[in-house]
């Protein structure tokens, strides 16, 4: 069950399992990287880019082919969905009573994310981008 | 504690700016990632993304994502700190301060990408 410890003397003490536990001081740790991770990927991609006008396919190819912003983009991808995913777990389980209901709303939001995070290393990861003719 | 106060008020956006942005998120990923399906169908996803609505809405998540990040830090401050539960009113504010100091410069940014000539 998820807690809503405002404390990290009162979460060590209501936490159910040390799993609970574990995932409370990840989204703390989390937290912090995705700041700077978000906010980084914020400024280079919609501050100092012109999204509007110089986003295309041959710009797409160059980024997806660099090494480093695969890495970058990576561990944003993954920290933001299990950071994301966590915290619907939170509310799932405070807003949902129905045990049945729960299940399947966690059931569905998994698959779905699990989905798009293939699809996403997939992208990052497992495809060769060819620039355009 | 803080109920119908400040506390609560950040509670709530807390949760509400973050189901919003992970819904935005696999949506981003999603479409981000269409790029392996080569130029035609991309490049086709940004002519119809080319309408300002979509640019909007970029300026939404970000300004959602803002709030999220600095009021997370204020969480922080009030988990790890022995002052910060104290002062979680005072750091809400601060929270604000900091939102309209690093906010506007990134909502002139992006509005001028969207609604700019370009170049």
């Amino acid at each position: 069950m998820a807690m809503r410890a405002r404390r990290f003397e009162e979460a060590k003490r209501l936490a159910s399992s040390n799993l609970e536990l574990a995932w409370w001081i990840f989204m703390r740790v989390s937290g912090v990287l995705l700041v700077f991770l978000v906010l980084g990927h914020l400024y280079t991609r919609a501050v100092i880019f012109d999204f509007h006008h110089d986003l295309n396919y041959d710009h797409m190819v160059r980024v997806m082919n660099s090494v480093t912003w695969k890495f970058y983009n990576w561990l944003l991808l993954f920290l933001s969905i299990l950071h994301g995913t966590n915290g619907l777990r939170y509310i799932i389980d405070d807003y949902i009573a129905s045990g049945r209901a729960r299940a399947w709303v966690k059931i569905i939001v998994y698959t779905l994310v699990f989905l798009v995070t293939a699809f996403g290393t997939l992208a990052l990861w497992g495809w060769n981008y060819q620039p355009m003719e | 504690m803080y109920r119908g106060r400040e506390g609560q008020w950040a509670f709530y956006l807390h949760r509400i700016s973050g189901v919003a942005i992970i819904l935005f998120l696999t949506l981003h990923v999603t479409e981000i990632s269409s790029s392996m399906f080569g130029p035609k169908w991309f490049n086709a996803l940004l002519a119809f993304e080319a309408n300002p609505i979509f640019g909007l809405g970029l300026v939404g998540v970000a300004a959602l994502v803002l709030y999220h990040a600095l009021n997370g830090l204020r969480i922080i401050l009030m988990d790890f700190t022995s002052w910060g539960v104290k002062y979680q009113r005072q750091l809400w504010y601060g929270v604000w301060a900091l939102y309209v100091v690093i906010g506007f410069p990134m909502l002139f940014a992006m509005l001028g990408h969207v609604f700019g000539g370009g170049e």
